[in-house]
């Protein structure tokens, strides 16, 4: 999937839009066996029933417009078109992936397609992306800038900082809450005083509107609204996309059984992005198995090429600390 | 954006045309660097609250005047996203100054400052930059109390990927601001609030160095390392004790990170005898990695063991006595370099 403005026909863009939720989705799969395997060091956290929102946010941005992200980002890093292949580079530490192996599953960074980044402190990223939104804006820059976040950042208080800077200075910015339900195993219902994110962020003077996000066509019509709003009027928004992952946390607990019951996640099971997107785009299941398998295809093909490239050398060690080292 | 500036700004003493190697004072060294440096390169802007008024310590003062409100912005009071949004504006093509007017108060930033600024060229495998300076009022201002009041230069040198300067003269202030600006990555410039009012004279001119540490007295009999407010007291101990025949050598450090290691080791051999000096307590204190450096460095040339002189394990106390007995003093290094030099290990 490339950023842009489509200017394909439905059916093609609804193709399109299928296959980039699909080859998240088959990342993650193979970077989990990866990780089961030993391969994958350290922990991976997977966007697993969430790719709507990741794709559909992400196909409503140009090729100018920059994305933060967190640390469940392989979904956005993806729909912004870092390559799978330097993203597996990546989580086996090789030199060739995206940080160089030195930022991993959670610190995945590629500037020449303007993915700003992934972070690991929740709501850290919030205040770095209204910065470059300020820069644009100074720079008189055509540009918007997306930070996602999930519900666990709704009660951190630079959030509301970053919301208030972003009003009081008109950035062109959108901020995309990914609410998942759960913070780890906090439910979002019990941590959140209030009407919720969205009425917060309107309190601050921002558009801000709640989507399905296991639609990609809504999220995708909400996003491509507020962005251009963004961009045309200066008028910073933010999107609560509600969505669900379909696995744990993390690689250290289960998709259900803890702290979700297995009715629950059944019921959003139904709610697959992949199975709501063929439904709604009204997309035949040949079409469908085909692009599943070029699409495994290329994601096996892109974990090979990556595995073939040898683990970051010692001497970046001491490089990129500060100066000239 | 922007808001209008009250005309009291505008009333303010007029010192652009002061320039030369007249005496100014330190805050006002720093208001003509960042001047300079904004003259120089538009990517240049300040963040931080009371900006444009200049408040508290008059170094920004009538810079909105000369730059627009466009370039010299008020922040609201929102520490942790100000230094977010500075390091976001810095890997985006500008160079913020960030300004905390109390360490203390940087607290709230830190996390921003720890775990984006300071790393995030290392993650990004050198693919982002953070050419950003962080202007940090540190020590007692003068019985301002425990929150105002704090010596945080150690914790900032101990954070890899953050550059820690600690200015101790008008002309070194301006010349490091200088030299700040035009770095590719974070530093973080630490004001001695002591330090505001002192005078010296200033030639505003092109940074003369680097990061090296600075013999600003030779001396044969010891060597105080000193740096910030550090430098003035260390010069008082050292005329004191000039008049009874000792002759105190004061290494001005500039920076706590990098560490000029070389200098203190030329320093400590030609001396053979040496005070360190920080005004964070004792216990993890900057003294502690100073002390230790010393005594690796100076293993074989050291005539007693390294003496350190720093804080009290105690938050600073509003009353003006309490506060003084808090910190190192001129006198209390006086004494440590007697003792050293008449062969006792003890301060």
């Amino acid at each position: 999937m490339t950023t842009g403005e489509a200017t394909l026909d439905a059916r093609a863009l609804n193709l399109e839009l299928y296959r980039s939720m699909l080859a998240i989705r088959r990342f993650e799969e193979a970077a989990y066996r990866a990780y089961e395997s030993g391969e994958v060091v350290g922990t991976i956290h997977a966007s697993i029933g969430q790719e709507a929102v990741a794709v559909g946010v992400i196909s409503s941005m140009r090729p100018q417009d920059l994305v933060f992200s967190h640390h469940r980002g392989h979904g956005h890093a993806l729909a912004k078109g870092v390559k799978p292949e330097q993203m597996f580079g990546e989580l086996l530490a090789r030199a060739y992936g995206a940080s160089g192996g030195k930022g991993g599953s959670m610190h995945i960074t590629d500037v020449s397609v303007r993915f700003m980044g992934s972070y690991a402190v929740v709501g850290g990223p919030i205040p770095l992306a209204v910065g470059v939104a300020l820069a644009a804006q100074r720079r008189r820059e055509d540009s918007v800038t997306v930070v996602f976040f999930g519900d666990g950042a709704i009660n951190q208080g630079v959030l509301y900082e970053s919301l208030n800077l972003a009003s009081i200075w008109r950035l062109p910015i959108v901020f995309v809450c990914e609410n998942n339900g759960f913070a780890i195993s906090v439910p979002t219902s019990y941590a959140t005083g209030g009407a919720g994110v969205t009425a917060r962020a309107s309190a601050f003077g921002l558009r801000a509107e709640q989507v399905d996000g296991q639609s990609v066509s809504a999220v995708r019509a909400a996003a491509a609204e507020l962005i251009e709003g963004a961009r045309s009027e200066g008028r910073p928004a933010l999107l609560e996309a509600l969505t669900y992952r379909f696995v744990g946390h993390s690689r250290g607990d289960p998709a259900h059984g803890l702290y979700r019951t297995k009715e629950e996640l059944d019921q959003w099971r139904e709610r697959d992005p992949l199975i709501v997107h063929r439904e709604e785009a009204g997309l035949d299941s040949d079409t469908c198995d085909a692009i599943d398998s070029e699409t495994t295809q290329s994601i096996d093909d892109a974990f090979d090429i990556a595995r073939a490239y040898p683990r970051v050398p010692q001497d970046m060690l001491m490089r990129d600390v500060w100066g000239d080292a | 954006m922007g808001r209008r500036v009250s005309d009291r700004t505008a009333k303010l003493e007029e010192t652009d045309g002061d320039a030369g190697a007249a005496e100014t004072t330190y805050a006002e060294a720093i208001r003509r660097a960042l001047r300079d440096a904004m003259a120089e390169d538009e990517s240049v802007i300040l963040l931080g609250q009371d900006t444009a008024l200049g408040f508290p310590f008059g170094a920004t003062r009538d810079l909105v005047e000369r730059f627009g409100a466009e370039r010299v912005i008020d922040t609201p009071i929102s520490e942790a996203a100000t230094m977010g949004c500075g390091i976001g504006a810095a890997v985006h093509g500008l160079r913020p100054v960030v300004e905390v007017d109390y360490a203390g108060f940087l607290l709230l930033a830190f996390d921003q400052l720890v775990n984006n600024a300071a790393k995030l060229r290392y993650m990004s495998n050198g693919q982002l930059r953070v050419p950003i300076v962080v202007r940090v009022g540190q020590g007692p201002l003068g019985a301002f109390a425990a929150q105002h009041s704090q010596s945080l230069q150690g914790w900032l040198a101990n954070v890899p990927g953050l550059c820690v300067c600690t200015p101790a003269t008008c002309q070194d202030a301006y010349e490091t601001m200088r030299w700040s600006l035009r770095q590719g990555d974070p530093v973080v410039f630490n004001e001695d609030m002591r330090l505001y009012r002192s005078r010296g004279p200033l030639v505003e001119r092109e940074p003369s160095g680097g990061t090296e540490a600075r013999v600003v007295r030779p001396g044969r009999d010891a060597t105080a390392i000193v740096f910030g407010y550090g430098v003035p007291r260390a010069h008082e101990s050292a005329a004191v004790l000039a008049a009874e025949g000792i002759e105190l050598e004061i290494l001005d450090l500039r920076f706590l990170s990098p560490l000029d290691v070389p200098a203190i080791r030329r320093s400590i051999r030609r001396t053979g005898r040496v005070v360190c000096v920080s005004d964070d307590p004792l216990l993890g204190g900057f003294s502690a990695t100073l002390a230790t450096i010393a005594t690796e460095q100076g293993a074989g040339f050291l005539e007693s063991p390294v003496v350190r002189l720093g804080a009290r394990h105690t938050p600073v106390a509003y009353d003006r006595e309490l506060e003084k007995l808090t910190y190192p003093s001129s006198e209390s290094l006086a004494t440590a370099v007697r003792h050293l030099v008449a062969g006792g290990a003890t301060a």
